[in-house]
């Protein structure tokens, strides 16, 4: 493959939640391309539902999105465990007969959490909307969750978890978030570790659903081949009788994160994280980043693309193109409701660990030395424009859409207006948006390789502060 | 979605693909594309698609590893990264900035027997797009000095595949095992000092020999006119000379008379990861059907035999695919497995082959026929509800069966596969002499004394 670059694009909106300004991008023609129509209704209940129909082809995508993530965890895991529950079996039907329903449907169904969501969804063919919506009303509103089904999945996450520690990539991003967030609340892993998840009974599931799985807290996105009026009507059905919560109603899920501020970083250090099979060192660089309803969230995905958010990007251009010393070199924020991460990542064998670094660095700070030009600025903006319709083409991806704004309070002119706002950013205004959301001072490293052979270079970067990729858990100092 | 699930369903994808008659008003039907052939042998397929208002160009080189030997292992892929390093109106460098101006972006990937080049842009950008191409088709100049950085780019991806993927360590050594004379036995990345050493006279060799027009098949869809596509063709496209067709690939795979094993030690590795691959035939075979509907019932969805029995119910594995992928020349039909914590390589290669063995033995139910050719339909329209997944599929189709009206005769031959079939299938090539089984586990091969 000639480039990692364009495997984020394919993330798709899922990712977008904790995931990448970077892939915010749209078209020359893109004041053409605006989000297609959509309803929106709250029940009595309080429950949300989003209708969009698409009917390029004869499938319907649904996503339920619950307010409610990794942040509101007691056990680390607890969100990530509770949600992969769901979506086995219905108090109705057992395990092997619900599995067996779908499939035979070709319907596909998902689940899992983020930091500051949970989410069910499910791929199906429109003409099986009759089969399917019943199933998914019972899975999100009241999961059979029964113990041995638990039992087995739990054996089967913790393996997960062991397996994670496999592969740096795998585990490079908790050990970040662990570095820039301390004891913030988005500093927790999502999967949770061996020994958190250990402690997790079925009675925690069940209290953790029954808690947050609630009308007022969730929306129904249903997007594709179907009519809103009868759907709408269905779903009024199916779901008008999800009782609200009798007791925290009122209480919003992260209401008990957005009291506490991610402290100051006031010192750069190094996690060096040791795997002993190691050929190559994988590392990430960086700090602090923006929240997700930053009034300059666009803007800074612009500059982000022209220092490491496409394939011609500085850091690309550096470490790859002209240097051989790695496949690929990139840069992101991920945002949050309260905070983000801004990061550089990339890999290199080991013997060339510092080399890698140093240039990293010294093209990072081209960003303030040098600054952007108008004609880089122009071919990102083009660039940023061009590659965002396609994000939004699916039924799929538009249901996602419709999802984060449910969680992230944004509306329809985020695609409206993006063409615009990419417009309106000039070079005067770039050198304003470096000074501001990128991290200079303070920098926080995580590298994973072989720490012997490296160990004694990478002190000049920070405080070094030791682990192991086998490590069920990471203690910071 | 875990990352060696998507690989295996991108290697797959074909295999998941089907259409009945169209039900939805806007799904593709074969009159809706539209195909010519230039004067030097390069076919162009165009599908008119305006559901956003961008495009593609995905073009088929019929190159991969398979037409590599000994000493330039890996070219195939290299050439693919080479191809983006400078022309003669367009430097190194240039058709990426040039491209990223005008709002558009691309990729690539390779293949055992392709190399296909991904562009995506906005639908104005289409001229340039053709200029672009057309630059490096006919006019590549390769630069000895990027060569040596790209070697260093392209031993980075090898490693960190490495580094990062168990499938990908042990698929390497199970191909290396599982053939011994035809050139699918290495990786398509190829072996590491092959990249270290192939020289300038070789690229330029290859350049010539396979990315003639008349070696490749062009899809284009998107917001685009038909008309444009074909006056663009011409003025771009048809005046790059054809060349000798390339030396055909003679070596035939002997056949398989006993089971071959291959250990691979990781120490990294958490639970043992096995591979069983079987030697099947091509994809134009009459078996092919056949075969994909049995990995389907093994393989695809929770509640098919493998994940059901493996997963849920002996708890032996943690995760398990089945798959073969489209091919020009016989292949492999692979099993993946990744035991479940304390269970040992032994139980679960036991395990697999127990319920291989039940199909052999007792065959399949019209249920889960039925529900194959279901799954494939759902797929079907997945995959066309993106104009890259329409460009992606209908190119394929046209590269390994030679027609991309295949794709539409799909749910016919689906259908004409019966539970007999499927049971022929699995004891005609299922069996234990035919196999190859690989095991990748953290302890060192190794006798007592060893240590």
């Amino acid at each position: 493959m000639k480039t990692i670059y364009k495997n984020l694009h394919k993330a798709s909106l899922a990712m977008l939640t904790s995931a990448a300004l970077l892939c915010a991008s749209l078209q020359v023609s893109a004041a053409e391309f605006t989000l297609p129509a959509y309803q929106k209704t709250v029940l009595d209940n309080g429950l949300t539902i989003y209708l969009m129909e698409q009917d390029e082809v004869p499938l319907i995508e649904v996503v339920a999105m619950v307010k409610v993530g990794a942040v509101n965890d007691s056990k680390a895991g607890l969100a990530e465990i509770t949600a992969s529950n769901l979506l086995l079996g219905t108090q109705a039907l057992e395990r092997e007969a619900f599995q067996e329903t779908l499939d035979f449907i070709g319907t596909n169904t998902n689940s899992g959490a983020s930091l500051e969501y949970s989410f069910v969804s499910a791929s199906l063919a429109s003409k099986d909307a009759s089969v399917v919506m019943p199933l998914l009303k019972d899975v999100i509103t009241a999961p059979a969750l029964r113990e041995s089904e638990f039992t087995q999945l739990k054996t089967r996450y913790l393996a997960g978890l062991e397996r994670q520690k496999e592969s740096p990539r795998a585990k490079i991003g908790t050990f970040f978030n662990a570095l820039v967030y301390g004891s913030h609340p988005y500093a927790n892993s999502v999967s949770g570790s061996v020994s958190s998840v250990s402690g997790i009974t079925l009675s925690d599931v069940k209290a953790f659903h029954q808690q947050w799985y609630r009308p007022e807290n969730t929306a129904i996105v249903v997007a594709g081949d179907f009519d809103s009026a009868q759907m709408l009507k269905e779903l009024k059905k199916l779901f008008a009788t999800w009782s609200q919560s009798a007791t925290s109603a009122s209480k919003s899920p992260t209401a008990n994160t957005l009291m506490v501020k991610v402290a100051n970083l006031n010192k750069a250090r190094v996690l060096l994280v040791n795997k002993e099979d190691a050929t190559e060192s994988t590392f990430y660089i960086g700090g602090k980043g923006i929240k997700r309803s930053n009034k300059d969230f666009v803007a800074v995905s612009v500059i982000n693309t022209i220092l490491g958010g496409r394939f011609t990007s500085w850091l690309n251009d550096e470490l790859r193109v002209n240097s051989g010393l790695t496949y690929g070199a990139r840069s992101r924020f991920s945002s949050n409701k309260d905070a983000g991460t801004f990061l550089i990542s990339t890999f290199t064998r080991t013997e060339t660990t510092t080399e890698a670094i140093d240039l990293a660095l010294k093209t990072y700070e081209k960003l303030w030395k040098a600054g952007i030009d108008s004609d880089t600025l122009e071919s990102a903006k083009a660039y940023v424009k061009g590659q965002f319709p396609p994000r939004y083409e699916t039924a799929s991806q538009l249901a996602f859409l419709l999802g984060q704004m449910f969680v992230y309070d944004f509306d329809e002119s985020f695609i409206n207006t993006f063409s615009q706002q990419v417009n309106e950013l000039s070079v005067e205004k770039s050198k304003k948006i470096i000074q501001e959301y990128f991290p200079k001072e303070n920098l926080q490293f995580v590298i994973i390789g072989k720490a012997e052979a490296i160990k004694e270079q990478v002190q000049k970067y920070g405080e070094v502060i030791e682990a192991d990729i086998k490590d069920d858990e990471l203690v910071l100092p | 979605m875990n990352k060696l699930l998507v690989v295996l369903l991108t290697a797959a994808m074909l295999a998941t693909t089907a259409l009945l008659p169209a039900e939805s008003q806007a799904v593709t039907k074969a009159e809706d594309i539209k195909q010519f052939t230039l004067k030097n042998g390069m076919k162009i397929i165009v599908l008119e698609d305006d559901s956003i208002p961008n495009a593609n160009m995905y073009l088929f080189w019929k190159v991969g590893s398979r037409n590599e030997y000994p000493g330039i292992t890996g070219l195939s892929h290299f050439f693919e990264h080479m191809m983006f390093n400078g022309s003669k109106k367009y430097g190194p460098k240039m058709f990426d900035r040039t491209l990223e101006a005008a709002g558009g972006a691309n990729n690539a990937y390779t293949t055992e027997n392709s190399t296909v080049y991904t562009d995506w842009f906005p639908a104005d950008a289409l001229e340039l797009m053709f200029d672009l191409e057309a630059d490096r088709i006919q006019h590549l100049d390769i630069d000895p000095e990027v060569v040596e950085s790209e070697r260093g780019v392209v031993t980075s991806e090898r490693s960190t595949g490495l580094e990062n993927s168990n499938y990908r360590m042990l698929s390497e050594q199970v191909k290396a095992t599982a053939f011994r004379a035809h050139p699918y036995s290495w990786s398509v990345i190829g072996h590491e000092s092959d990249i270290a050493n192939w020289k300038l006279k070789d690229l330029q060799d290859f350049h010539k020999t396979y990315y003639a027009p008349n070696n490749a098949i062009v899809v284009i869809s998107g917001a685009v006119k038909f008309d444009d596509v074909k006056r663009l063709a011409k003025q771009y496209f048809e005046p790059i000379p054809a060349q000798e067709p390339p030396r055909e690939v003679h070596t035939v795979e002997p056949e398989q008379v006993g089971e071959r094993r291959v250990y691979v030690h990781k120490p990294s590795v958490t639970s043992p990861n096995i591979m069983f691959a079987y030697h099947v035939p091509e994809t134009k075979h009459e078996d092919y059907y056949a075969l994909q509907v049995l990995a389907g019932i093994l393989a695809d969805g929770d509640s098919s035999r493998l994940t059901k029995s493996l997963v849920f119910e002996k708890e032996l594995a943690a995760q398990v695919f089945a798959f073969s992928s489209e091919s020009i020349d016989p292949n492999l039909f692979y099993f993946y497995a990744v035991a479940a914590p304390g269970v040992s390589a032994q139980a679960l290669e036991q395990g697999l082959i127990k319920e291989i063995n039940e199909v052999m033995k007792n065959g399949v139910s019209d249920q889960e026929l039925q529900k194959i050719k279901n799954r494939q339909l759902v797929d079907f329209y997945r995959e066309m509800s993106t104009i890259n997944g329409k460009s992606n599929t209908i190119g394929s189709y046209e590269f390994y069966f030679g027609d991309y009206r295949a794709l539409f005769d799909l749910p016919d031959e689906l259908n004409k596969v019966t539970k007999e079939d499927v049971q022929r299938v699995a004891t005609k090539y299922l069996r234990k002499a035919n196999r190859t089984v690989g095991i990748l586990d953290a302890k060192e091969d190794s006798n007592e004394n060893d240590l």
